[in-house]
């Protein structure tokens, strides 16, 4: 090679020493590339691999932290191997961006040089010796119209795959209904007391009879895992219960046909370092008197200890956290109940006026507050409700004095009245157009929903003494108010809150009454059902013995009735 | 040919490796309860105003000097130079924002968002090089474009792509300026933004996807000259239309072309056009007959077109944050999620209603089935009026420049002996 002609006629000899320099400028910075690439890939990788590993044994550390006596010593390590691993992290960064530049650096050396060698190795142009223009140019353009006509072919069939790829209907009544529709909560019993809480089942098929000892209409007795005060909820083919103690939180879903344990969800978290000191709730409540609440798609259970878990049907736990110790004197106890997406937790606890007592709404899927309302009320055993009134879904719940109506959409508060005191157990219902709460013992009061603000002096529409218990609930068709108080029921006129009868029974009733084809439920803590007419003649329709004690009001299906004793839970129903 | 691809394709996994340079991920916060506050957020202050003006004024004045290069000094070295420049400015110093291909997304949305204004630097930005190009040709392409430069400066072997794949490989860069406007137009995405293949290096940081993808566009551009430019760069698509209209732009030759054929290898573009042969009678009248089926046939294509790009509304949609959280929400809802994403929860901290979200998606949904209409049909007339151009009986005399395609590097110049004999009539004027 000895004369080449460049750009614009400047000549340059190939021998020129800097086309040897060049030459070796591009071996070197090549070289020199490779092994930055090889590094930079072996850190990379290494990296990878090496991090994931502890990434895992830091995880398994945490796990053993609630295990572990000595856990300040612990926690040392974990921080001390986390800071570790966030050097080394920090380090290999620093290696790869130093690499990244001495790599650009090496890459454009190469480049510069490798331009600057093939403009000296420019050759003449020396056009060869081409084939007839026409039958060439020719081809060409068919090779073009096929190339050109086999894109559009291509593209035409990327584009009808996509068309018929199935995609999510976001417009049908399905895909907007994110949460259960309220036939479908009607046809269930999702959470304490039914739908809405009112303990009136939408089925007329309920059992009259059976008898625990001789297995007449008893569909499937299961055992329970461990013990619980909440009651049963049902969806479809899943019957739900939790269980716990000092050591354990656990939730249970049975198959609601064959009474199999489908599967346990464990909610124990482990304890944290520093956290409150738990003080064990009274034995009558247990770490599992809450009753659960589902969405047809999840369910969602909360502990005595303020441990609170999401699974899904099959068991999967979506999410798990604890809402804090709550101060509670007997033991926390209210249950949980659902809006659309929401879990509402009624979280009444302290004294009233140290702020501690909350309404918090949970996204269901994800366990994140949506919204959350501070409540100056002192702990209390209620459970909210959630009631249409008026066209508008409201939230009330009881806590001394207070009975409050909350929008749900919104959490604004929409009532108040100042009518309640003392330990509140018994849960409000919506009847007729009233909102009903007790106090126990003392009071029943009637409340007129139409209110803005306190309407302590204007909305409450009657106060009776007559059949208030302590625990219980009450129960109302829209026409008659049935109590119970010890062993004895009674009925009210819902207009004026006159009696219409109250009989004594031989039984003791901690689990509230139920209505179901026009038949009053009323189970007793021995385990017999006393069925009575809804009317207003007292009439005693049966009495089914369970033989097993039972403390938790029981939930309803079609056909059935599922009732919780305190070992087993049963099914009732026909067995043929 | 074998060989090349063999050597492209080595390349292309060598920088693949490479690129993970700056692509690790970041390392998440620890999760202890310490107390430790974790610093918030911060963002860096807003680059001061003039200097929006400032890139304005030196793309214009680099712009000048690129069209006043290539059509009068006709010097490619200073061309070379202006590149660089241009590259180190545009590229690496402003880190390759705003540039005008860029910025037909903005564009895009100002027209069709009330709400949105296009910054006026951004607006210069886009409409000089259109401008310029109208008057004279490509001269962005050649020598102000930094992702022009960069792909230029990794030519070292070229190998020519048969004229038929190229007309194919071109019609992706109308699908992609076409997708482009629809997802602006929605106020889905910029695409061209999100997908720039060089800005991770120009900024020397970015996602591990985007740095493979650009250092595979320079593996390749080390042997097919401007990969972007010629078959992807949205921008360049609309710079080809306006160059055909060009009051002046690149010519091989200074005057007259004497057909001497020493510049129809001198373009690693592939951007110079040979005479064409007249054709015989018998291909004549066959052509006639196609041109006048295609003639009938460009409604088909444009119907189908719309057709089909309408159809997959509910795919393309996809690209818009709504529709894709929608869907999350909806498949989180059915039980069909494995797990939740950051939007869906912090969605559902919204307390917004899931009912509005799925209403919203249908109608995004809408807009893309009717966007796609217009982008499909607009597609299919390309396809059409490309088959129909095919058909048309050639006209070429002379070697030219590829009135749409020459990129306007100067580099054919050289080749040109009668561009020697200007040098040297120029050189004897001035003594």
């Amino acid at each position: 090679m000895d004369k080449v002609i460049v750009e614009n006629s400047v000549e340059v000899s190939a021998r020129d020493p800097w086309y040897s320099a060049a030459v070796a400028a591009v071996v070197i910075a090549g070289v020199f590339s490779l092994i930055v690439i090889v590094l930079l890939s072996v850190n990379h990788y290494h990296f990878k691999i090496t991090h994931e590993n502890r990434a895992l044994k830091l995880e398994e550390m945490k796990l053993e932290l609630a295990k572990t006596e000595y856990k300040e010593q612990f926690l040392a390590d974990i921080r001390q191997f986390d800071l570790e691993i966030r050097e080394e992290k920090l380090s290999r960064v620093k290696f790869s961006r130093t690499g990244g530049y001495l790599l650009v650096v090496a890459l454009a050396i190469f480049f510069g040089c490798l331009k600057f060698i093939q403009n000296c190795n420019k050759k003449l142009p020396s056009p060869q010796h081409q084939s007839e223009a026409g039958p060439r140019q020719l081809l060409q353009t068919r090779q073009a119209n096929i190339a050109v006509t086999v894109t559009v072919v291509i593209f035409v069939g990327i584009g009808l795959l996509l068309m018929v790829r199935p995609a999510i209907d976001l417009g049908s009544g399905e895909a907007v209904a994110a949460y259960p529709l309220a036939e479908q909560i009607a046809a269930n019993w999702p959470t304490f007391r039914g739908p809405a809480g009112s303990g009136i089942s939408t089925y007329t098929n309920i059992p009259t009879e059976w008898d625990g000892a001789s297995g007449k209409g008893i569909v499937w007795k299961s055992e329970i895992p461990i013990g619980g005060n909440n009651s049963p909820i049902v969806w479809d083919d899943r019957v739900f219960i939790s269980g716990g103690h000092e050591e354990k939180r656990e939730v249970y879903c049975y198959d609601a046909d064959s009474g199999a344990l489908l599967w346990i969800g464990d909610v124990t978290a482990p304890a944290m370092p520093g956290a409150d000191e738990f003080e064990e709730p009274m034995e009558d409540t247990g770490f599992a008197a809450p009753t659960m609440a589902t969405d047809g798609k999840r369910v969602f259970a909360i502990f005595a200890n303020g441990d609170i878990g999401a699974f899904d049907f099959n068991g999967k736990n979506l999410w798990s956290k604890n809402l804090g110790t709550p101060d509670n004197m007997y033991g926390y106890a209210s249950s949980l109940t659902m809006y659309q997406n929401m879990v509402i937790v009624q979280y009444d606890q302290g004294m009233g006026d140290d702020g501690k007592s909350r309404l918090i709404a949970l996204d269901g899927f994800s366990g994140r507050a949506v919204w959350e309302v501070k409540r100056m009320v002192p702990n209390s055993w209620t459970s909210p409700v959630v009631a249409n009134i008026d066209g508008r879904d409201v939230i009330v719940t009881c806590g001394d004095p207070w009975v409050i109506a909350y929008d749900a959409a919104t959490a604004a508060e929409l009532w108040r009245v100042d009518c309640i005191g003392g330990d509140l157990a018994p849960s409000p219902i919506y009847a007729g157009n009233f909102v009903l709460a007790a106090e126990p013992d003392s009071r029943l009061i009637a409340i007129r929903t139409d209110g803005t603000g306190d309407v302590t002096e204007t909305h409450i529409v009657w106060k009776t003494r007559d059949g208030i218990g302590d625990i219980t609930s009450p129960v109302s068709d829209g026409e008659l108010i049935f109590l119970t108080a010890g062993g004895r029921v009674t009925c009210l006129q819902l207009s004026d809150a006159v009696e219409v009868w109250e009989e004594d029974t031989d039984g003791y009733f901690m689990a509230s009454p139920s209505l179901a084809g026009g038949r009053l439920y009323v189970l007793s803590d021995d385990g017999a059902m006393y069925i009575l007419k809804a009317g207003r003649e007292f009439e005693q329709l049966g009495l089914c013995e369970l033989g097993e004690d039972c403390f938790a009001t029981p939930a309803f299906a079609d056909g059935r009735i599922y009732i919780r004793g305190v070992l087993n839970l049963y099914c009732i129903g026909s067995t043929e | 040919m074998i060989r090349s691809a063999l050597l492209i394709v080595i390349a292309v996994c060598l920088l693949i490796t490479c690129a993970d340079a700056f692509g690790i991920q970041r390392f998440p916060p620890p999760d202890f309860e310490t107390g430790h506050q974790l610093p918030g957020t911060t963002e860096p202050g807003a680059r001061s105003e003039i200097f929006e003006y400032v890139d304005a004024a030196v793309l214009i004045i680099a712009l000048s000097l690129a069209s006043w290069l290539i059509l009068k000094k006709r010097n490619r070295r200073w061309i070379f130079m202006l590149m660089l420049f241009s590259l180190g400015y545009f590229g690496f110093y402003r880190e390759g924002c705003v540039c005008p291909i860029g910025a037909i997304g903005n564009f895009t949305l100002s027209v069709f968002d009330s709400d949105y204004a296009m910054p006026l630097g951004a607006l210069i930005f886009f409409i000089a090089p259109l401008v310029f190009t109208l008057f004279f040709g490509r001269s962005f392409c050649g020598a102000v474009c930094p992702m022009g430069a960069i792909q230029d400066l990794v030519l070292v072997r070229p190998v020519k792509v048969p004229k038929g794949l190229e007309q194919a490989l071109r019609l992706f860069a109308y699908l992609y300026l076409g997708l482009a406007v629809l997802f602006a137009a929605t106020g889905s995405a910029f695409l061209i933004c999100r997908y720039d293949p060089f800005v991770a290096m120009f900024r020397l940081s970015g996602s591990l996807n985007m740095l493979v993808i650009g250092a595979c566009f320079l593996v390749v551009g080390v042997f097919i000259g401007r990969p972007y430019c010629r078959f992807v760069c949205p921008y360049g698509v609309i710079l080809r239309q306006l160059s055909r209209l060009a009051k002046k732009r690149v010519t091989i030759t200074p005057d007259d072309c004497i057909k001497c054929r020493l510049c129809e290898d001198s373009c690693p573009f592939g951007a110079i056009d040979e005479p064409e042969a007249p054709w015989p009678e018998e291909v004549y009248k066959q052509r006639k007959k196609t041109l006048a089926l295609l003639i009938a046939l460009l409604p088909v294509l444009v119907v189908l077109g719309g057709w089909v790009l309408g159809g997959m509304s509910d795919s393309t949609a996809r690209m818009h944050a709504s529709v894709r959280l929608a869907e999350q929400i909806y498949m989180e809802e059915a039980g069909l999620a494995q797990e939740t994403t950051d939007p869906s929860s912090a969605f559902r901290g919204t307390g917004e209603q899931v009912a509005d979200l799925y209403a919203e998606a249908v109608k995004i949904r809408g807009q893309f089935a009717v966007g796609g209409w217009f982008v499909g049909g607009f597609l299919g007339l390309i396809a059409g009026l490309k088959l129909i151009r095919l058909s048309v009986k050639p006209t070429r005399e002379d070697y030219e420049a590829d009135r749409a395609g020459c990129l306007a590097c100067g580099r054919c110049f050289s080749y040109c002996p009668r561009d020697h004999v200007r040098i040297k009539e120029l050189k004897a004027a001035s003594g």
